[in-house]
C-alpha cells in the first residue's frame, strides 16, 4: 500500500509504503510522484516495509530518473535491517541517502 | 431475443406432448418428440439439440434418470433441461433441480409462462455460447502463446548456452519460475587459457526479464573470444544494458575471471549475494560481497569497476547464487539468508558437496515446488587446467590471401597504458594471417605474457617475488592498480613481424619497455617448479616459442614463434 504526503513548507514529498514493496505497488508508487508537481526533496518512508524485491529497486530507479537522475535528492528512511541488507547488496547507498 | 431453438420434448401423455409441441412450434422453434425417457436419451444429440423438456413420470426411464444420462452424453456442452410436471409437490420439484434441471413448467401449460421461460432460457444459451467462444479463443491464444514462447525459448537457450558450461570444473543449478528464466549463467574459455563466467539475474521474471540476456550474452561471448579483459567487458555490458533497458530494469550479476597462469581469480560482484570462496585448508568460506551497482543502472561515465582478486590452489571452490536462493522462504516462512544458509556460511558444509547440499535444502524446504523467483547457483572447482588446450571456437579456413609478410609497430605512452588494453586489437590483426588463426590461443598467451611483463616489471617496476605468497598476490594487485593510475611517464612498444619462407612461417614479437631492465641471467625457465608463482610466465614463453631473446639489458624481449602451413 502506498501513501504520499506533500509538505508545502519544506516542499518535501514523502512516499510511504506499507507491507511488501513489490510489483503490486508499481502503479500506485508511480502515481505518487508523477501526479504531483516537482518537489524540492523526496523521502521514501520504509518504516512499515517488510520486504522489498528487485522490482521495488527498479521503482526507486524510476523515481530517481523522474526527479533528475544524478541531481536527485532522495532519502530512503526508517528501513529495517532486512531491507537495508537488500539495498546494500544492490549498492543503492551510492544512489540514495539510506537511513535505518 | 429471437432465436430458433431445437427442442426435445419427452412425455408419455400424447395430448400434453402434442400441446407443448404446438405451443413451441408456434414460436418458430423446431420440436423433436419422444414417448418415454429411454427414447429421449436415444434421440438426444448435444450437437443439434439446444433444450430438453422431460416429463417427470414416464415409463422405461423416468425424467430424472433420463436427465442424468442426457447430461452424461452432453459432456461439458451446456444443454438446459426443463421438467414438466403435473404435481406441485415441493420435494419432487426440488428433486428436479437437484439432478441438474434448469427449471420446471407446471401442467396445465400456460402459453404466457412458457414464452417467458423460453426467453429466459434463450438468453442463458446465448450467454453460454458467448462464454464458450471466448473460452475457446482463450485456449487457442494460450496455446499459440506457449508455442511461440517455446520457439523463442529454443533461440534464447541457443544464444545463452552456446558456451562451455559442460566444462568438468563447473556445476550449475538453474530453476525457473516461468517458461523463461530471468537468470543467466554464461561461461566462455579465454583465448589465452582460463575462463570467464557470469551469473546474472535480471529484474523481474519470465520473458521480460529474459530479453535483456540476449545482448548480455552476445557481448560476453564475442568480447571474451576476442581476448578482451573482464575490466573491458563489464563496462561495455553495462553501457549496452543501460541504453536498451527501461529505467526500472537492470541485471544483478557476478563476473568471474579465472586466470590459470598465475592461479588467481578476479571477482566482480554487482548486486548478487556474497560469493563464497572455499579454500581447501580453510574452515569458513571467504565472502565476496557486492561492491558495485548492478549492470544497466549507471551511465557509462559514472560506472566504476570494483574487483576483488584472490589466489587459488587447485581444488579450491568458488560458489555464486542469485537472490532467488538468498531470499527463498523456508517452511517456517523465514528467509534463507537468515537461518537456512548459516551452515554454508559457517563452513559446516563440505565444500565439494556445497551445491548438492544447497539444492537438497531448496527441495526440502519446498522452494523448488513453488519458487517465487528464478533460482541459479554456480559452483567452480578451481584448477590450473581450466581452458587449457580447449578446442578453438572455429578454425577459419582463410584461404583468401591475407598478407603473409608484414610488420607493424604499436607504441603506447603512459596515457594509453592507463586507459587501454592493446592486445585484442593486435591479436585481431595477427590472426588474419593464413594458418595462424588456429594458433590464436598460443599467440595470445605469448603476447599477453610479454605485455604484462613489460608493463608490470618494466614500466611500473613491480617486484614479481611479491607474488610468491598467496596473500601477497592481492597486495601485488592493489599496488599494480595504484601504480598504473598514477603513471605519468613510460612506454611500451610492440613490434609485430610476420615472415614467410615457402610453407614455413615465422611470427616475431618484439616488446620493449621504458624500464631499467633486469639481470637476464637470473631467470629460471624451469616450468616444473610450480611453487614459483612468478616465474611461470617466462617458463611458459620458453616452451611455446622457438626462441626467446632479451636485449637492452632486459628491457626488451623478442619471441620467435614458428608454424607450418600445408
Amino acid at each position: 500500500m502506498v501513501e504520499s504526503r506533500f509538505d508545502k513548507q519544506t516542499e518535501c514529498l514523502t512516499i510511504k509504503i506499507r507491507g511488501r514493496f513489490d510489483y503490486s505497488c508499481h502503479k500506485s508508487f508511480k502515481d505518487a510522484f508523477t501526479t504531483l508537481e516537482m518537489a524540492k526533496s523526496y523521502e521514501v518512508d520504509l518504516a512499515e516495509v517488510t520486504y522489498l524485491d528487485s522490482s521495488a529497486l527498479g521503482m526507486l530507479l524510476l523515481l530517481r530518473d523522474h526527479v533528475g537522475g544524478e541531481k536527485a535528492t532522495i532519502s530512503l528512511t526508517k528501513a529495517n535491517d532486512a531491507v537495508i541488507d537488500i539495498l546494500k547488496i544492490a549498492n543503492f547507498h551510492r544512489l540514495f541517502d539510506i537511513t535505518g | 431475443m429471437e432465436q430458433v431453438l431445437t427442442i426435445l420434448v419427452a412425455d408419455d401423455n400424447p395430448s400434453d406432448r402434442t400441446l407443448l409441441k404446438a405451443i413451441l412450434t408456434q414460436f418458430g422453434h423446431k420440436v423433436i418428440t419422444a414417448n418415454d425417457g429411454q427414447e429421449a436419451v436415444d434421440k438426444f444429440d448435444p450437437q443439434t439439440i439446444h433444450l430438453v423438456c422431460l416429463d417427470v413420470k414416464m415409463p422405461y426411464k423416468d425424467g430424472w434418470e433420463a436427465a442424468l444420462e442426457i447430461q452424461r452424453i452432453a459432456e461439458g456442452v451446456f444443454v438446459p433441461i426443463i421438467f414438466l410436471s403435473g404435481v406441485a409437490d415441493p420435494v419432487a420439484l426440488s428433486n428436479c433441480l437437484r439432478v441438474g434441471g434448469t427449471d420446471f413448467i407446471s401442467k396445465p401449460y400456460s402459453p404466457e409462462l412458457i414464452t417467458a421461460k423460453l426467453n429466459a432460457i434463450a438468453r442463458l444459451l446465448v450467454m453460454q455460447k458467448t462464454l464458450e467462444e471466448q473460452r475457446d479463443a482463450m485456449t487457442l491464444y494460450n496455446e499459440q502463446l506457449l508455442h511461440e514462447q517455446e520457439v523463442a525459448k529454443v533461440v534464447y537457450e541457443n544464444i545463452t548456452h552456446s558456451n562451455c558450461l559442460n566444462d568438468p570444473s563447473l556445476s550449475t543449478f538453474h530453476h525457473g519460475s516461468h517458461t523463461f528464466n530471468g537468470d543467466v549463467i554464461l561461461a566462455a574459455y579465454k583465448p589465452n587459457g582460463g575462463m570467464h563466467l557470469l551469473l546474472g539475474d535480471f529484474t523481474g521474471h519470465g520473458l521480460s526479464a529474459a530479453i535483456g540476456a540476449l545482448p548480455l550474452a552476445d557481448i560476453f561471448f564475442d568480447w571474451t573470444k576476442k581476448g578482451f579483459l573482464m575490466r573491458q567487458i563489464i563496462p561495455e555490458i553495462n553501457a549496452r544494458l543501460k541504453s536498451i533497458l527501461p529505467t526500472n530494469m537492470f541485471c544483478s550479476a557476478a563476473f568471474i575471471d579465472i586466470k590459470v597462469n598465475d592461479k588467481t581469480i578476479e571477482i566482480w560482484n554487482g548486486g548478487l549475494p556474497d560469493l563464497l570462496f572455499f579454500s581447501k585448508n580453510g574452515d569458513q568460506p571467504k565472502r565476496f560481497n557486492s561492491k558495485n551497482l548492478p549492470l544497466g543502472v549507471l551511465s557509462p561515465d559514472a560506472f566504476e569497476c570494483f574487483v576483488d582478486p584472490v589466489s587459488f590452489l587447485p581444488g579450491d571452490i568458488l560458489m555464486a547464487f542469485s537472490d532467488g536462493v538468498y531470499e527463498a522462504l523456508d517452511l517456517s516462512g523465514d528467509m534463507f539468508c537468515n537461518s537456512a544458509l548459516k551452515p554454508l556460511y559457517d563452513g559446516q558444509v563440505e565444500s565439494t558437496q556445497a551445491l548438492d547440499w544447497l539444492v537438497d535444502l531448496l527441495g526440502q524446504e519446498g522452494v523448488l515446488d513453488n519458487p517465487h523467483d528464478d533460482i541459479s547457483c554456480l559452483n567452480v572447482c578451481l584448477d590450473t587446467s581450466i581452458g587449457i588446450g580447449s578446442p578453438e571456437g572455429e578454425i577459419t579456413k582463410s584461404v583468401d590471401q591475407a598478407p603473409a609478410d608484414f610488420s607493424f609497430e604499436y607504441a603506447l605512452n603512459a596515457d594509453s597504458l592507463r586507459n587501454t588494453d592493446p592486445l585484442p586489437y593486435i591479436l585481431q590483426i595477427i590472426t588474419t594471417v593464413p594458418g595462424l588463426s588456429g594458433f590464436s590461443s598460443q599467440v595470445f598467451m605469448i603476447l599477453s605474457e610479454l605485455y604484462s611483463n613489460a608493463l608490470e616489471h618494466g614500466v611500473l617496476q613491480l617486484k614479481s617475488d611479491k607474488k610468491s605468497s598467496l596473500d601477497g598476490f592481492s597486495n601485488y594487485y592493489e599496488e599494480r592498480e595504484q601504480a598504473l593510475a598514477n603513471l605519468k611517464e613510460g612506454y611500451v612498444k610492440i613490434c609485430v613481424k610476420v615472415a614467410s619462407d615457402h610453407n614455413k612461417r615465422m611470427l616475431v614479437l618484439y616488446v620493449e619497455d621504458s624500464g631499467p631492465g633486469f639481470k637476464v641471467d637470473s631467470i629460471s625457465y624451469d616450468i616444473s617448479n610450480t611453487e614459483l608463482l612468478y616465474n611461470r610466465g617466462l617458463a611458459l614463453l620458453n616452451q611455446l616459442c622457438q626462441k626467446v631473446e632479451f636485449s637492452r639489458g632486459g628491457s626488451a624481449v623478442t619471441a620467435y614463434y614458428q608454424w607450418h602451413i600445408d
